[in-house]
């Protein structure tokens, strides 16, 4: 098979692309500075719905989505920048399941529903998420062991999702879900629904908290189900999800740089600041050299979606792999580095540790996404 | 296989890129039946030189070297800077590699940024055609990491300069016209502010010229004895003292952090996972092809994904807004770290690929590939040493780029 893996030269950034960044950048560095973060964190906060509302308002929510269903009609790349200034402030609440449910809603509607539950969704009156992980961990299509049954006018739904972001907030869920022909397709569940139970988890990541939801024979109009195929559609919402992830865990790899090496030019041991060392130093480096690969791996895959090329899902799946992986050394570094003081809670490492455990195998770890692109490589399989 | 910058470029660049392509195809040498070397790090004998520098001439004669350096220097002034397409498919069609590199890549760009009219006129053509060959004259015994403590001087005689020095892992030095040359010329003053930047000519009487065998048992290294050999008053670039300046630039250069280079690549690097790719299709393990174990196919995934991060990393380097603003360099900075390292981890990798064959040496007839992969992993350590080693560019990374305290 011939693969190409192309990134347009300039990765179609623009003059846009730096404003959105500068005004994300504003928000954030005002409204969530890491001191407010924690005070959430303490406060067992789960849903701000200031903040939530001011997301919405600006745009974010919607940010990809076409704009005659309500959202901004900006591009992948835009998205990528979102996301990495999100990963920098470990931006709470259910953002993620509202953008993946947005997503998957675009690709598999058809324009009567997506006229019918976008624009709540953009403009964030419609908290969304999108319920992927089944009990066991699988989550892509060929693995789907949750059912619907075609009853009179429309289908019964049974089966059970883990890991859902904000699930317990979310008043619309999408879902795949295995018809008896085989083939898979999603669903739009609006709560509060008979049959739908929803049960908070404890998140290792108190920022993102998620729940396990559970259908119990749902039963759902025929128009619930969404027109597209569902394994195409949640392939795609998977590709652009593994993209828009990859970014956010480099942003937060970028903060635990930061932190990192503040520590180590502010921190005195042996009458020396400790980065003066170079068992200090270098792995610093190392974490820097790798934030900036994992970055443009996710920007090279958000360029390569919005210019079409095929190559997209190849690069989503390795900038996947890749931040996943980079983001988990930076918290594991970045931990040990702060010495005595970063085994405590005090110090905001464990912030970005717990989201870099919960963020890595979300939409599949390296060790999934290089088994799938290995066929890429050898050439006896696809990605 | 994957072509990946052609699909984006303007119209004209890949018409260009067209062209290139074609006439590489249409003029790459064949086999010459004896052992080449694998970079500009071994080239031993008078036949494997002769065949490399025919080739830069028949390459500069089209048109295809110097394209970003002045045409009244030899060069095109390529408004479309696009030397790094050539580089790229020649890269990619496995065309031998230009010999004068240390001229093309370091001595000339350094050159134009530095020398006075006279000087850019006099060597810059001849690097690109390959008539002068161009040696580094920068590493001594007792300073290699540590450059700045180099001790060979330059000492003025009535109208010019006497060299008296040693100098060591002076590639090319034995096919060499000139070398760029660092020497002290001020023993009172501070240890970088005392070094000026010379280009001195190799055939000065006084200059005798050792071979140094590498690991691998190939030559094409040397060290390079200075005994009160002379050289003119113009032999000196820039300014009186402005060497350890000058050689910072030649050293970027080296390590691919800048662009406008006269052409040609210094390490191969391009589609390297492919190559390892096809080598585990080819070696067996187990009884099966090594492409069908799920722990190679894993490792070298891992070694394509850092492949693919590092190229995107270089054209990313160019995209100044998707650059941390408080470390514009960095992308620059860290690629001859980052390649190198790969560089090595690949062909350790098809060392494991090659299962027992990996103990198959040069000259046996069932090596695999010829003992290329071992070869290639030993002459790995030339990169990640030369040019700065792996350890000096962590302290340039972290203490240009993070300002992380500095270890000298």
């Amino acid at each position: 098979m011939t693969l190409r893996l192309e990134v347009p030269t300039d990765f179609g950034f623009t003059e846009e692309h730096s404003l959105l960044r500068g005004e994300v950048r504003r928000f954030l560095g005002e409204r969530l500075p890491i001191a407010e973060l924690r005070r959430q964190v303490d406060a067992g906060t789960r849903l701000d719905r200031g903040l939530w509302k001011e997301i919405a308002q600006l745009g974010w929510v919607g940010l990809v989505l076409p704009e005659r269903f309500g959202g901004a009609g900006l591009g992948w790349l835009h998205l990528a920048i979102l996301m990495e200034e999100m990963g920098r402030h470990l931006a709470p609440g259910p953002f993620l399941g509202s953008l993946l449910a947005g997503i998957a809603l675009e690709r598999a509607g058809d324009d009567a529903q997506r006229e019918r539950w976008l624009p709540a969704i953009a403009g964030g009156e419609t908290i969304a998420t999108l319920a992927l992980v089944e009990p066991g961990g699988a989550f892509e299509a060929d693995a789907i062991a949750a059912t619907a049954d075609p009853v009179d006018g429309g289908f019964v739904l049974r089966g059970r999702k883990t890991h859902v972001v904000g699930g317990a907030d979310a008043a619309l869920v999408v879902a795949a879900f295995r018809e008896p022909s085989g083939r898979a397709s999603l669903f739009v569940v609006e709560g509060p629904a008979a049959g739908v139970s929803i049960e908070d988890e404890v998140s290792i990541d108190p920022t993102r908290p998620t729940a396990r939801v559970a259908f119990d024979g749902v039963r759902v109009g025929a128009d619930a189900r969404l027109a597209g195929d569902g394994a195409t559609a949640l392939a795609e919402t998977l590709v652009r999800g593994c993209a828009a992830l990859a970014a956010e865990q480099v942003g937060g790899a970028e903060s635990v740089l930061q932190i990192t090496r503040q520590y180590a030019i502010d921190r005195k041991q042996f009458d020396r600041q400790i980065g003066f060392f170079q068992a200090v130093k270098y792995p610093i480096v190392d974490m820097m050299c790798g934030v900036e690969l994992a970055r443009s791996l996710a920007c090279g895959a958000a360029a390569a979606l919005d210019a079409g090329t095929p190559s997209a899902d190849v690069h989503a799946r390795m900038a996947k792999a890749l931040a996943g992986d980079v983001y988990a050394q930076a918290v594991r570094k970045g931990v040990q580095l702060h010495g005595g003081y970063g085994f405590t809670w005090d110090c905001d490492v464990h912030l970005y540790f717990r989201r870099a455990l919960w963020s890595r195998p979300m939409l599949g770890d390296a060790i999934h996404h290089r088994r799938r692109l290995a066929g890429a490589l050898f050439g006896d399989g696809d990605a | 296989m994957a072509r990946p910058e052609e699909e984006t470029e303007s119209r004209e660049n890949a018409e260009f890129r067209r062209q290139a392509r074609a006439w590489i195809q249409a003029n790459q040498p064949a086999d010459p039946g004896f052992k080449l070397p694998q970079s500009f790090l071994e080239v031993e004998s008078e036949q494997q030189f002769t065949y490399l520098r025919e080739w830069q001439r028949k390459v500069y004669d089209a048109g295809y070297l110097g394209l970003d350096w002045p045409s009244e220097y030899g060069g095109h002034s390529d408004p479309h800077k696009r030397q790094r397409i050539v580089s790229q498919e020649l890269n990619r069609a496995g065309a031998p590699f230009m010999v004068n590199v240390i001229g093309l890549q370091w001595a000339g760009p350094t050159i134009l940024a530095y020398g006075t009219e006279e000087q850019k006129k006099k060597y810059l053509k001849n690097i690109l055609s390959g008539e002068d060959i161009w040696c580094q004259g920068f590493s001594e015994p007792g300073a290699g990491s540590d450059l700045a403590g180099l001790q060979a001087t330059a000492t003025p005689n009535g109208d010019g300069w006497i060299v008296t020095g040693h100098k060591v892992w002076t590639t090319l030095a034995h096919f060499a016209k000139w070398m760029i040359l660092l020497a002290r010329t001020d023993q009172s003053a501070h240890k970088y502010a005392g070094i000026s930047y010379f280009l001195f000519p190799m055939d000065a009487p006084g200059v005798t010229v050792q071979p140094l065998v590498k690991m691998t048992g190939e030559g094409g290294f040397n060290q390079v004895i200075f005994d009160q050999a002379p050289m003119p008053k113009d032999a000196l670039l820039g300014q009186l003292g402005q060497g350890w300046q000058i050689a910072m630039t030649t050293l970027t250069f080296e390590r691919g952090a800048a662009e406008g280079t006269g052409g040609g690549s210094a390490t191969p690097t391009a589609e390297s996972v492919r190559a390892v790719a096809s080598l585990a299709k080819r070696m067996r393990r187990d009884g099966r092809p090594a492409a069908d174990d799920p722990v190679i196919r894993d490792r070298l995934v891992q070694l394509w994904i850092d492949e693919e991060a590092l190229r995107l990393t270089g054209q990313r380097a160019r995209v100044a807004g998707l650059n941390a603003d408080d470390r514009p360099l960095a992308t620059r900075l860290m690629n001859k770290l980052v390649y190198s390292e790969l560089g090595q981890r690949m062909t350790e990798f098809a060392c494991e690929v090659l299962g027992p064959d990996a103990g198959l040496w040069l000259g046996d007839p069932s090596a695999p590939d010829k003992a290329e992969w071992p070869r290639a992993y030993m002459n790995s350590f030339g990169v990640t040493i030369g040019g700065g080693t792996s350890e000096v560019q962590r302290n340039i990374i972290g203490e240009r780029v993070l300002g992380l305290p500095k270890t000298k």
